[in-house]
């Protein structure tokens, strides 16, 4: 009887903590989730009411070519921009690591891009890109590349340009894996040395095996941020040339907010959803054969 | 090091508790006695100004009256921003949008009717001008009424010909005269092109999607068009649809993409000395009656070095045409004060003030009388040639299609492919037809599907 | 009274304890650790890395530069890195423009923050406090469930959110939709990944101390206010620094939110001035960039470890 009421009491106490997180979690996750499964199901456009439609919205979304097509830019983004920025950022990292004259301005510099604002850097971007002012294809002509591609104005060259901007702002990846280079026991590249390891030898047997969970992390959290790429392509082409950088996200914008399909987009959102967990169950899955932890 | 922490804390600090507690607020004083009409406005700069001397005349006269007090916001991207704005249920009273928009607004019923309202005023169908008129509408039912309208035409630099005169007339051309048709306009643009010698262009004579705002409707110069808007069906695959926007592509094979491409990104904006026309890197421009106003303003020293004629069809036999579009007012449903709201819409829609209006703007009147005065004191020196095109039988409104926004990102797509060489018009335009139908055919049939549900169950709305 | 415990060894015991647990997860210069030699050399080293931060930093510069020309410059071709003569009244024209109001988005911006600030610290350090100092059946799974909602994107929820505030508004008859209350208000019950932070924080704090508040008659909500929050006062310094910039980089929710723009933030603001100006300007857009990245550098400076830590800890991006 005592226990029972004390766990009670304890529960109660516990709730009273959490409420807000519960309120929150109901309110502004859970309710939206479920109004996005009932409204994917449904023909909605907010001024007039949902109207039953059944599976069409999926159906159509399967054969409708501009979904394909955001689908594939932004996988073809998240698969070159993704594991490439990770590549660098890890690459960076190891060199900050090393104990050395300036390194603090070094890693100051290398994050500061990181700090600027998605819409700042969109419009410094827009500029650097231009095909004739641009600084970038200044310097091209300057090496001698006398037709320098015209980025942002040319669908083969759009996606590319915005990829190669993501790796500007990969500062703060670095930290992370600044950060977790610190935890590898520096008793391991002693052992190293005495076995006569080389410095990549070292890197790949074992820096890369020791920070391998902080790669994890940052997979999984890269995953889910390339598949909401949005503010960058929004400003930067609109979507184009050629629909050559309409993202996801853009494209379920567009259909809620400037077609007014809200069912549509729920749909679009759902499937989003989906692939979010599938991929995070993925990379979780797959972490088991690469992704070591320390005995903490 | 602790010093200059702390100045940078005051630094970032101090201006923020300012701008908190002092900074500018988003409340203006409004009058507690008067109705207040909030109306979205796309204008700014210049065109503001004007906008909010015709809405403060109405405050100071009719408004004070009636106890109307209307208050001009300005928004941009406002045709989409009222749409969302309709759709959370917190519209302004009045949005000022483009009459392309109406048949989509319209269709979704975001749009109070006016047909009521626009007749209680005296305003009837022989009050505008043909095309005007039907822009307004959508199935039957007026929903909009015109703030300025304008229509386009070939504007083509005088200097630019002149300076060309020898070759022109070797060519056959009379460099003191726009050209008359298709093929004329071609071979003035080839002979007033000027390339350097790295093959990009210093001067062009014409690049269609430059600025290329109405290459949707070059059908029309050829006769066609791409909306069949008795059978409610596209006709993208009409050989003369093809045929237009195989003229645009020929610009590309003929100049090069790259060349083009890298014209257009070291041009500025519209409204900027670096607009190329204005730049006088550019001889011929399709644009709208406002140019004038633009170049006045932005270039003074091109005033009457430029002219203005109707721009060339691909048949001489049609002459005249032109496409007409016009900036609207409208009344989202859900709005509060729709009467309030109307009593300015119709304020603006009185010949006196939209006269006025109109020759602020730089544009046409959409009214069918038009007073001398409006034609002998407009800023446009070329204001008959654009009266006479919007009166013409050959003049042409928006097609009234409700899924625009759909037709626009495909047809922006599109001209990007065909810029690129990437695909044919003859190849593309049967693809597209099939898509956009289709598009239309689901839109149409979704909104049938959701009215019956909506009329036997008139609680459920959301309106309120 | 009952906070005199706190004055006393056992803090210090808790403070070394949490700094230590950040220093394992964030300490990113090592104090004490032997100097490790670079794996490439030491000059190859540093002219990689002279490569790096000029690809880091040359964007910046040319930023700045262009902020200071005429148009004219700006648009000349070949262009120059040197403005002549310097445009400083680039930026009055940005901050008078009547195309844009960035005082008035500025102050915007900070209502917002401050509002979501506030409301994100407190809310989730309650919900953190609940998570760790408090043992009730349901708390493991109930985690678990709050870790899993980190990965729900926003664009999954926008679309039935914009739904649900049109509904509040109606239900409330208060506008929501085309307010501010849409961009700060969820902000009060917590977010995932701040109670999460805050949590693991709260967990290195050593229960003694609570035990000993209970034993003096301090109440749960006196332990919270009293013990618990001074000492995680570096902690909470990351979730506040992170909202700020969360809602000073904040896009899409004003974007979808916000249609007046008398009422738009900073990034919205800055968007809506590039697109009705059509983007060439170029000389007032890049000086608009400098005024909205300006404050963020001036913070950076003012709270680098913040930063760090923060980044380090959550891997957010601010």
């Amino acid at each position: 009887m005592r226990t029972q009421s004390k766990e009670l009491k304890d529960f109660l106490k516990g709730m009273g903590f959490l409420s807000p997180w519960v309120i929150g979690f109901v309110l502004f996750t859970a309710i939206p989730i479920g109004l996005s499964l009932y409204y994917s199901f449904c023909d909605y456009s907010l001024l007039q009411p949902p109207a039953y439609i059944g599976w069409a919205n999926y159906r159509e979304l399967f054969h409708d070519p501009i979904f394909w097509k955001t689908v594939r830019n932004t996988f073809l983004y998240a698969i070159v921009a993704l594991p490439a920025g990770m590549f660098i950022a890890l690459g960076v990292a190891i060199l900050l690591n090393v104990k050395m004259r300036g390194q603090t301005i070094y890693r100051t510099i290398v994050f500061l891009p990181s700090l600027v604002p998605a819409v700042a850097s969109a419009m410094l971007w827009l500029w650097l890109f231009n095909a004739k002012l641009g600084l970038i294809n200044l310097a091209l002509r300057k090496i001698g590349i006398s037709e320098p591609p015209l980025w942002l104005a040319d669908a083969t060259w759009a996606m590319p340009a915005l990829i190669l901007m993501s790796f500007w702002g990969v500062g703060n990846t670095v930290i992370i894996y600044l950060a977790g280079l610190q935890d590898v026991p520096k008793e391991l590249y002693e052992a190293a040395d005495l076995d006569g390891a080389g410095a990549f030898q070292k890197v790949w047997h074992v820096t890369l095996p020791s920070i391998s969970p902080v790669i994890f992390f940052n997979l999984v959290m890269g995953i889910i941020g390339t598949l909401q790429v949005f503010g960058t392509p929004y400003i930067m082409t609109g979507g184009g040339p050629a629909r050559s950088t309409y993202f996801y996200t853009m494209y379920l914008y567009d259909n809620a907010f400037t077609y007014l399909r809200m069912g549509y987009a729920s749909a679009m959102a759902w499937v989003q959803l989906l692939v979010v967990i599938a991929l995070t169950a993925l990379a979780a899955w797959t972490s088991k054969h690469w992704v070591h932890y320390q005995g903490k | 090091m602790r010093v200059l922490r702390i100045a940078l804390i005051i630094l970032l600090i101090g201006p923020g508790l300012g701008l908190l507690f002092f900074g500018p607020r988003d409340t203006a004083e409004l009058p507690r006695d008067r109705v207040i009409v909030d109306y979205w406005e796309k204008w700014t700069g210049n065109e503001e100004t004007q906008m909010r001397s015709i809405v403060n005349a109405f405050n100071d006269t009719v408004g004070k009256e009636k106890g109307i007090f209307v208050r001009y916001l300005s928004t941009s991207s406002v045709n989409q921003k009222t749409l969302i704005a309709t759709a959370a249920g917190v519209p302004p009273d009045i949005a000022g949008i483009w009459d392309p928009n109406v048949p989509q607004f319209a269709a979704m019923d975001a749009l109070e009717p006016l047909d009521g309202l626009a007749e209680a005023h005296g305003i009837t169908a022989g009050t505008y001008k043909p095309v005007h008129w039907k822009a307004c509408h959508y199935d039957g039912k007026l929903y909009a009424l015109i703030s300025t309208p304008y229509d386009v035409a070939l504007h083509y630099n005088k200097s630019l010909f002149a300076a060309k005169s020898t070759e022109l007339r070797a060519a056959g051309l009379d460099p003191d005269r726009p050209p008359n048709t298709i093929a004329e306009l071609d071979a003035y643009a080839k002979v007033l092109d000027t390339l350097n010698p790295d093959g990009s262009i210093q001067v062009a004579g014409y690049l269609p999607l430059e600025p290329g705002w109405y290459a949707t409707y070059t059908p029309f110069w050829f006769g066609g068009s791409w909306w069949d808007d008795e059978n409610k069906r596209f006709t993208f695959t009409d050989p003369k649809v093809v045929r237009s926007f195989e003229w645009i592509q020929s610009y590309y094979r003929r100049l090069g993409q790259s060349a083009m491409s890298e014209f257009r990104s070291g041009t500025g904006n519209f409204d900027s000395p670096q607009n190329p026309f204005m730049a006088e890197t550019l001889a011929m421009e399709q644009q709208g009656t406002f140019l004038a106003n633009y170049i006045h303003n932005t270039k003074p020293s091109m005033d009457g070095r430029w002219a203005a004629a109707a721009f060339p069809s691909d048949d001489p036999a049609l002459t005249d045409v032109t496409y007409c579009t016009a900036d609207v007012l409208v009344i989202p449903r859900g709005a509060k004060h729709v009467n309030e709201a109307f009593e300015f819409i119709a304020y603006v829609n009185r010949q006196d003030v939209m006269e006025r209006l109109c020759s602020m703007h730089c544009k046409t009147s959409p009214l069918a009388n038009v007073s001398a005065k409006f034609m002998n004191e407009h800023a446009n020196p070329y204001i008959a040639v654009f009266e006479r095109l919007a009166a013409s039988p050959n003049a042409h409104g928006t097609p009234p299609v409700p899924i625009l926004p759909q037709v626009g990102e495909e047809l922006g797509n599109f001209f990007q492919r065909l810029s690129s060489l990437e695909i044919t018009p003859a190849e593309e335009l049967p693809l597209m037809q099939a898509r956009l139908q289709k598009k239309y055919d689901e839109f149409i049939k979704r909104q049938n599907n959701r009215k019956k549900p909506a009329d036997e169950m008139p609680g459920q709305s959301l309106e309120n | 009274m009952a906070d005199q415990p706190t004055n006393h060894p056992e803090t210090n015991v808790a403070t070394t304890g949490l700094q230590s647990n950040v220093a394992m997860l964030a300490e990113v210069s090592p104090q004490g650790r032997k100097p490790r030699r670079s794996p490439f050399g030491n000059a190859l080293t540093h002219i990689v890395l002279w490569i790096i931060c000029a690809a880091a930093i040359i964007p910046f510069l040319w930023m700045v530069s262009t902020s200071l020309k005429t148009l004219e410059d700006a648009m000349a071709f070949p262009p120059t890195w040197w403005p002549s003569p310097f445009q400083w009244h680039n930026y009055m024209d940005v901050l008078t423009s009547k195309k844009a109001n960035f005082l008035l988005w500025t102050r915007n911006t900070l209502v917002i923050a401050v509002l979501a600030v506030a409301g994100t610290t407190l809310s989730s350090a309650v919900v953190a406090y609940g998570f760790s100092k408090v043992k009730f059946k349901g708390r493991g799974p109930l985690f678990a469930l709050m870790l899993s909602t980190m990965m729900v994107p926003f664009p999954v929820t926008m679309v039935s959110l914009f739904v649900l505030f049109r509904w509040l508004g109606d239900t409330t008859g208060v506008p929501w939709l085309g307010t501010f209350k849409p961009l700060w208000l969820p902000a009060w019950f917590g977010s995932a990944f701040n109670i999460f932070l805050l949590r693991q924080f709260f967990i290195t704090i050593p229960d003694e101390l609570s035990e000993a508040a209970r034993i003096d008659g301090c109440s749960e909500v006196g332990i919270f206010f009293r013990i618990i929050l001074p000492l995680a006062r570096p902690a909470l310094a990351v979730v506040a620094l992170f909202a700020f910039m969360g809602v000073w980089n904040d896009f899409l929710g004003p974007l979808i939110y916000l249609q007046r723009p008398e009422q738009f933030t900073l990034a919205l603001g800055l968007q809506n001035f590039q697109s009705q100006q059509g983007g060439t300007p170029w000389q007032l857009l890049m000086a608009a960039s400098v005024l909205v990245i300006l404050p963020v550098l001036i913070l950076f400076f003012i709270a680098q470890r913040t930063f760090i830590e923060g980044i380090a800890t959550t891997g957010i991006k601010g």
